[in-house]
């Protein structure tokens, strides 16, 4: 009796080591240091702000998990934010201005009533300089550690801007103001995880930090007198390094087990083309924390610029021109409800439907499936 | 006696005119892209920020600042007009009333072409 519940406790052991971390669970293998830090850093996620401790003057939300929610604390949102900058293609020297001397490129939504009092509006304007503005979806930022910690030389290797192979794909890299490698953001703008994550403390909650010391102004104009309370910086750089250690020990959706159909619908997600931009695994390299270091991460991205055609196309961004967007990680697809940069596809069949440009030739050989073999690859998209 | 006081006010004064064309400490810095050059006025506007907190510096650039080219092995001393937008820049600054002002310049790459 004891030798069987021995047996049975061992089992029980195996199984809940193996399990892989539901959505919103930290990575395997923390240290009990980095595990009280991500649990500490998920209350900071979570910690809302009102004005008098920093909020706004101009703000998206009200704390990270107000739009960063759904299903889990770190999950997508239904909130769609907004960008403008100003793309001038004839341009000598740099096509794309972030309209950064006018409050761009995020334009919140939102006001304090200090604010609104003062000025007598809802929102931060759009100066009319803006040559086009962007509806962004709230994604799901699980892994997020993991794709940070891929080295630049992977993601370059994935380049091919002159599509000198001739297979109609040419992902590019885009560029941050200092000429870094970016990877973060729709347009893969952002170099790293810690900027992205001081930069939203501004930009979307208007919350001051070491990293990002002053507000801003509101449409290039100075804040008025008495419309920000809090003492700058309104956020500690211990919180924010908690704040970012939460993110970035999320661990990553796993991958479901594959149905027979879905195990199908994985070789036509390749036969068809879609694994070309959206490469099935990245590898990450040295990295201080060790559930970081030299990891798969099924990503399904290559965190490249593709043009998008027409049809897709809103704003630059760096490098990036209103047709180009960062290949969009398929990891954690299953736990969203809307799908591309603004979530106008409600389906996945309707994001595939939807590409143009690079994803063309993809797109097409998808329509000519037979009915079975895109049923599997939509299972195959379901199961990630 | 109306002189002597003119010079007190003069001496008085001396020290705050002196003041506005140092440029006071702290000392900054800035790396990032160059938005605008308007070799006329002597200015330059470099776009900066972190993740999506962007601000754009606007920069005095006195005659007799040094820009220096480090895109290439031999570091080499520029104008001025040799800038660009796009051009990324690390600059030295401090404040002074009317604004930041340059203390030194370096390019150190395009963003396009790091």
């Amino acid at each position: 009796m004891i030798r069987a519940s021995i047996a049975v406790l061992a089992v029980w052991s195996a199984v809940a080591c193996s399990r892989a971390p539901k959505p919103g669970e930290p990575l395997k293998g923390l240290s009990a240091a980095e595990r009280a830090r991500f649990d500490s850093g998920r209350a900071q996620f979570a910690a809302s702000f009102t004005p008098e401790q920093g909020l706004g003057p101009l703000f998206n939300g009200r704390s990270c998990a107000e739009c960063h929610e759904d299903p889990v604390v770190g999950g997508a949102g239904d909130e769609v934010e907004h960008h403008a900058t100003a793309f001038h293609p004839e341009a000598v020297g740099r096509k794309c201005d972030e309209l950064a001397g006018l409050g761009g490129p995020v334009f919140e939504d939102s006001v304090t009533p200090a604010l609104h009092a003062a000025l007598n509006i809802e929102k931060e304007p759009v100066p009319p300089e803006a040559t086009a503005t962007a509806a962004r979806t709230t994604p799901d930022i699980l892994g997020f550690g993991l794709l940070d910690a891929v080295p630049d030389s992977v993601i370059l290797s994935y380049a091919d801007p002159d599509d000198s192979n001739h297979d109609g794909i040419s992902g590019r890299p885009n560029r941050f103001l200092d000429g870094r490698l970016g990877r973060f953001g729709r347009k893969a703008f952002v170099p790293n995880l810690f900027e992205f994550n001081a930069g939203a403390f501004s930009a979307e909650m208007g919350i001051t930090s070491p990293s990002v010391l002053d507000e801003g102004t509101v449409a290039g104009k100075p804040l008025p007198a008495g419309t920000d309370p809090a003492r700058d910086p309104e956020l500690s750089a211990h919180n924010l390094e908690l704040t970012d250690a939460f993110v970035r020990l999320l661990a990553p959706p796993a991958p479901q087990r594959l149905s027979g159909e879905a195990s199908h619908g994985r070789d036509v997600f390749k036969n068809v083309g879609c694994a070309n931009c959206h490469i099935p695994t990245l590898r990450t390299g040295d990295n201080p924390i060790p559930a970081l270091s030299h990891k798969e991460v099924t990503a399904y991205t290559d965190l490249l610029l593709h043009d998008m055609g027409p049809d897709l196309a809103d704003i630059c961004f760096g490098v990036a021109t209103p047709n180009e967007f960062r290949t969009e990680p398929l990891m954690g697809l299953r736990l969203g409800s809307q799908f591309l940069h603004d979530g106008r596809a409600k389906t996945p069949e309707q994001a595939i439907e939807m590409h143009g440009g690079e994803g063309t030739q993809s797109r097409d050989r998808f329509l000519a499936l037979s009915a079975a073999d895109r049923a599997a690859l939509v299972a195959f998209l379901k199961t990630l | 006696m109306r002189r002597v006081r003119l010079i007190s006010l003069l001496l008085c004064c001396a020290p705050f005119a002196l003041s506005a064309q140092q440029p006071t400490t702290p000392h900054d810095s800035v790396r990032g892209a160059i938005r605008t050059v308007d070799v006329h006025a002597r200015t330059l506007e470099v776009t900066t920020g972190v993740g999506y907190a962007l601000r754009v510096v606007r920069l005095q650039v006195p005659a007799g600042v040094p820009i220096t080219d480090r895109q290439s092995a031999q570091p080499q001393l520029i104008g001025l007009a040799a800038l660009q937008p796009g051009d990324v820049i690390r600059a030295a600054f401090g404040g002074r009333p009317t604004g930041f002002v340059a203390y030194t310049i370096e390019r150190v790459g395009r963003m396009d072409q790091p």
